[in-house]
């Protein structure tokens, strides 16, 4: 249940790239599609208990899987730092295109 | 040889961000940087066996490099370095070498990498690096087909991630070889990502504009090597697990044929040496044992055409045709584009050699097929009026001459390829190609429909390649 809602806000991010026709919009259907890898990677990491993962006495509990937390902060310091850049393209491609059209700005900028 | 590795991963970061600290060491930097990889390439080729790091148990970071990746490694080196010899004399500010060395160690880390998490980051890296190379000259073209490039390529690293998670719930474990437990929609997703941030087949296509568009010393650094980071994992996938390695060779046939298609039609001669690209990587995955020496010839001849195509008059092939090129560039563009037809006496004879040579019975037949239509396309290139006087840049002829050495001098690693029966056959497919050019496509003017290098289809294209490979890698 919780994966198919995951991978349905993968998809959800997806078909938005394609179909959205905004440059800004297009870039937040992106961010919406990596919400949805980087939830698909918490899922994952809670398949055996929900606890975190810390040592303490006595209890010996359900833990969550750490590695696949670990791993994705690097994918969220990344997509964040892309999102960055593209947005700041967005901002310098606005001057000459201010409606954001991406098939206007093809057509503009391909020989 | 395992702290040397580790330093040689981290040196060119240190020195790319050193740049910023220190902005007029710049070129000494850059140039140090591309000299320790090749130095430890070479290091790699007089090393009996291979070495694997394990950090943190199975759960982290695996490197492996071996006399594969030092093929990868060298063509990284070589190319980085001619591109840095090239703009030398230029202007350019500390910020593009500093990127140029942060796209040498994010390639060098990819092809050092054996897990899926540490070739993401790698991957990334480069792509963030190769963005900021090519809006580097800050107009609104360049921002789009940079913006372009980074757009595509994060969304294909996005359904990776999903593949790389995939993998995890299957084995516990990142590394490729649990590619072969894992489930067929992981190994879809997977193969997605790394087709369309290597550039091939369908899934390549933004390649020739992003290729094209940018300057030249950044298009022979983008198609010598960026690519390769995402060709290289699939060659690695395939020598280590067998259930994929059929996919990687059909796909590999397939973008050999696709790209040199659109190239033998193509009018544009910066578009036409990017088409190549999509299908030199085609020999490449086709032959995956042999994979690397073909890098390694393709990267030198790929970089090094793309600096001379630079110093041409014009673009366009047929504005070329009026415009007679200086004697001495145009010597230049036969010798490499000699090599990449595969003519005896430069590095690409040994190479296509080798590959097909390991190459199954079926992909044999397409494969020289491919030959015959690189040397069609290169005879454009080879029949263009000479005696003109343009004149190169001052950093050309040093870039070109260490390339160029490359190619005659990398023979060395393939010297059994010399014989008669290779260098006839190898004759008898350029003979075929030239005479196939003046016979038809010196006259024909098709020209190709760009519909599928549009963004929509790109992003579309790749719900169809993952379902393809899906299909693919379900077991029979």
């Amino acid at each position: 249940m919780l994966e198919g809602l995951v991978l349905a806000t993968v998809f959800c991010g997806f078909f938005g790239i394609i179909f959205k026709k905004n440059l800004i919009m297009k870039i937040v259907c992106m961010d919406v599609m990596s919400t949805g890898v980087i939830a698909y990677y918490v899922v994952v990491a809670s398949r055996e208990g929900w606890l975190t993962p810390i040592i303490s006495k006595g209890k010996n509990a359900a833990y969550a899987d750490p590695v696949p937390q670990a791993v994705i902060l690097t994918a969220i310091v990344i997509g964040f730092s892309i999102q960055a850049l593209m947005l700041v393209s967005v901002m310098k491609l606005a001057r000459d295109n201010p409606t954001l059209e991406s098939n206007e700005i093809e057509m503009n900028n391909t020989p | 040889m395992n702290t040397l590795t580790l330093a040689w991963i981290a040196l060119p970061f240190f020195a790319g961000f050193s740049i910023y600290l220190f902005p007029k060491l710049d070129k000494y930097l850059a140039i140090c940087g591309a000299i320790a990889s090749a130095a430890y390439a070479f290091q790699l080729f007089v090393m009996p066996s291979a070495v694997t790091l394990e950090l943190l148990d199975n759960f982290s970071v695996t490197l492996l490099v071996d006399r594969l990746s030092g093929y990868f490694i060298l063509t990284n080196a070589l190319v980085t370095a001619a591109v840095i010899i090239y703009c030398w004399p230029t202007d350019k500010t500390a910020f593009f070498y500093a990127q140029i060395l942060m796209v040498h160690g994010s390639v060098n880390a990819a092809f050092a990498s054996a897990d899926f998490i540490s070739l993401y980051v790698a991957l990334e890296v480069s792509g963030i690096a190769a963005f900021l190379l090519i809006a580097y000259p800050r107009t609104d073209r360049s921002i789009w087909v940079a913006l372009r490039y980074l757009f595509i390529s994060n969304t294909a690293m996005l359904f990776y991630l999903v593949g790389a998670v995939l993998v995890y719930k299957a084995s516990n474990s990142f590394s490729f070889a649990g590619l072969g437990a894992a489930p067929p929609e992981a190994t879809a997703l997977i193969f997605m990502g790394l087709l369309v941030k290597g550039g091939v087949f369908v899934s390549g296509l933004w390649l020739p504009l992003t290729h094209s568009e940018a300057e030249t010393p950044v298009s022979a650094l983008l198609s010598g090597i960026v690519v390769k980071a995402g060709v290289y994992p699939l060659v690695r996938c395939a020598l280590m697990v067998e259930e994929v390695a059929l996919i990687v060779e059909i796909f590999g046939v397939g973008t050999a044929l696709l790209g040199v298609f659109y190239a033998v039609l193509e009018k544009d001669s910066k578009r036409m040496l990017a088409f190549h690209t999509v299908s030199q990587l085609g020999f490449i995955l086709a032959a995956p044992s042999v994979g690397g020496f073909y890098a390694l010839a393709h990267g030198l001849v790929k970089s090094s055409l793309f600096l001379i195509a630079g110093s041409l008059p014009s673009r366009n092939l047929k504005e070329l045709k009026q415009k007679p090129i200086d004697t001495k560039i145009w010597i230049a563009l036969v010798i490499a584009s000699l090599s990449i037809s595969g003519f005896p006496l430069l590095v690409g004879f040994g190479a296509k050699v080798l590959t097909v040579k390991n190459l199954g019975p079926w992909e044999t037949i397409a494969m020289n097929v491919a030959a015959v239509g690189t040397a069609i396309s290169f005879a454009k290139f080879i029949f263009l009026p000479r005696g003109g006087s343009t004149t190169a840049k001052p950093g050309f002829w040093p870039a070109v001459l260490l390339l160029l050495a490359g190619l005659i001098g990398a023979n060395a690693f393939d010297v059994q390829a010399y014989t008669l029966g290779n260098m006839l056959k190898a004759i008898a497919i350029i003979g075929v190609g030239w005479s196939a050019y003046f016979l038809i496509f010196q006259r024909t003017a098709i020209k190709l429909p760009r519909m599928l290098e549009e963004f929509d289809h790109l992003v579309g294209f790749m719900s169809l390649i993952s379902l393809l490979l899906f299909w693919m890698a379900l077991p029979t």
